[in-house]
């Protein structure tokens, strides 16, 4: 068979820009990392990891104070490269207790590291939840700036829940609602990680749980486009 | 004599308190059993996670079992024997396919209480978790999501034949279950041993829900019962006189 040397470079050419492509689009990734700051105190941290795929992870975990005075409960899943949905994403179900006579402050993170170039990068994400009061007197959950936050490489890239404020009577629960984005562009690559934050103040005996999630997808450079475009001019050559 | 009769009734008394004491420092019993896809995960709650006293009456476990392949779950209730149940249950369906759940969480309580009056709500999230398009919670085979038990035995339920939805990809909703017993708590059951919280549901392939629950039973006070009794005579005199 005789190889047309033209055509050829343009095997070649295409070949290397769509796995280039294909090695941008993915968000390439060592895992989550946690940390949990508190007014109630310093605590122990846990957390189990389970391997789903090389890019995926399964993570249950736990902070909590001496004497359990507060703690933080997690589930969470993080997606590095999801080829279904060409997406990367990170999920949390997280519960907030603070067993405390007081009202107590509470900062947890989810971080997922690694990086992504492309483009840009469009994010969708969301939060709900709802707030028990354990206690026998008026129970509020507030957040000074938003009680939700999407990141990355630390920088915010969507806040839900700004300033939040709500009361629960005693032994009663309230839904905290719920908060959606989608597809909204946020940034032209990740550079170390992506995020998701709750920041948020619990009263005496009260408990916050939520579920949520954040993802991202890198859109192929214009070179690879340009290549994916090329591909169908190719065949039509080898037709002719 | 009589100072040695003083300090012995002393030392009896103190040995008493102490042994009071320290009765109330041994947790309840506060079990739980996962059903799904024809396997079943039961045991004491604090062997899957911590249990920690946080009052004189009062202990918060916090714990999470994701022993059953395709399921994670945690959990966080503050409990009293005296009794009631408040905390959060979260569950994420990690298989490809939807799956049915029963979960219980179940608490010895002290001391037996001869009537009752409860009170109950649920309230929870539910999230695509997995980016497919949606999330789907439905209450298994019209039923009910929350039921509370005592003694094993149906008390009331919430959200029957419910049916919660995400249509957006990672999106998530919020939906507030309802309660009964809030503000007033109505009359209840006798209850002996136990009282509990059974959550029943459907959950689509690869995403999450959280419930926040709580159940609460308390012993009617005397003037209450006297309040019945007599509501009970009015009625039936009420009934004699319209005869």
């Amino acid at each position: 068979m005789k190889v047309n040397i033209k055509n050829f470079a343009v095997i070649f050419t295409g070949t290397t820009a769509l796995l280039t492509s294909a090695s941008f689009a993915g968000f390439t990734s060592s895992g989550c990392v946690y940390s949990v700051s508190s007014s109630a105190g310093s605590g122990s941290q846990t957390n189990t990891t389970v391997d789903l795929s090389p890019t995926a992870w399964m993570n249950s975990g736990g902070w909590v104070t001496a004497g359990s005075t507060a703690s933080v409960t997690w589930a969470n899943n993080v997606w590095g490269w999801n080829p279904s949905t060409n997406t990367g994403f990170m999920n949390a179900n997280i519960v907030i207790r603070n067993n405390t006579g007081a009202a107590q402050d509470f900062v947890f993170t989810a971080a997922m590291n690694g990086t992504a170039a492309g483009n840009q990068t469009l994010a969708s994400g969301s939060i709900g939840g709802q707030f028990v009061n354990g206690s026998g007197s008026l129970g509020q959950v507030t957040s000074s700036g938003p009680l939700w936050s999407a990141l990355i490489d630390g920088s915010t890239v969507n806040s839900q829940l700004p300033n939040a404020l709500f009361f629960a009577a005693p032994f009663q629960i309230i839904s905290l609602g719920n908060f959606n984005f989608a597809n909204i562009a946020v940034s032209n690559s990740i550079g170390s990680q992506t995020a998701i934050r709750f920041s948020l103040r619990i009263s005496a005996g009260g408990e916050a749980s939520f579920t949520s999630a954040f993802s991202f997808q890198t859109i192929p450079g214009p070179a690879s486009i340009a290549i994916l475009a090329l591909t169908p001019l190719f065949g039509s050559r080898r037709r002719r | 004599m009589k100072n040695r009769s003083i300090a012995a009734v002393a030392s009896l008394s103190l040995a008493v308190t102490a042994v009071g004491a320290h009765a109330t420092l041994i947790p309840p019993t506060f079990g739980f059993s996962l059903h799904s896809a024809g396997s079943t995960i039961n045991g004491s709650a604090g062997d899957f996670g911590s249990t920690t006293n946080v009052s004189p009456t009062e202990w918060f476990f916090q714990g999470s079992c994701s022993a059953m392949t395709g399921t994670s779950m945690n959990w966080a209730y503050l409990v009293d024997p005296d009794p009631f149940i408040t905390g959060s249950l979260s569950i994420t369906n990690e298989s490809l396919i939807e799956r049915s759940y029963i979960v219980d969480f179940s608490l010895g309580i002290t001391p037996p209480m001869s009537g009752s009056l409860v009170s109950g709500q649920v309230s929870g999230s539910l999230t695509d978790s997995n980016g497919s398009g949606g999330a789907l919670l439905t209450s298994t085979a019209g039923g009910a999501v929350y039921t509370a038990l005592a003694d094993d035995v149906f008390v009331r339920s919430l959200m029957s034949n419910a049916s919660h939805a995400v249509s957006n990809q990672y999106g998530t909703t919020s939906f507030s279950g309802g309660s009964f017993g809030q503000p007033t708590a109505i009359a209840g059951p006798a209850i002996n041993n136990t009282i509990g919280i059974r959550y029943a549901f459907t959950l689509s392939a690869g995403d999450s829900v959280s419930f926040s629950s709580i159940f609460v039973a308390n012993v009617p006070a005397p003037g209450v019962m006297a309040l019945g009794f007599f509501a009970g005579a009015f009625t039936r005199s009420g009934r004699r006189r319209m005869r």
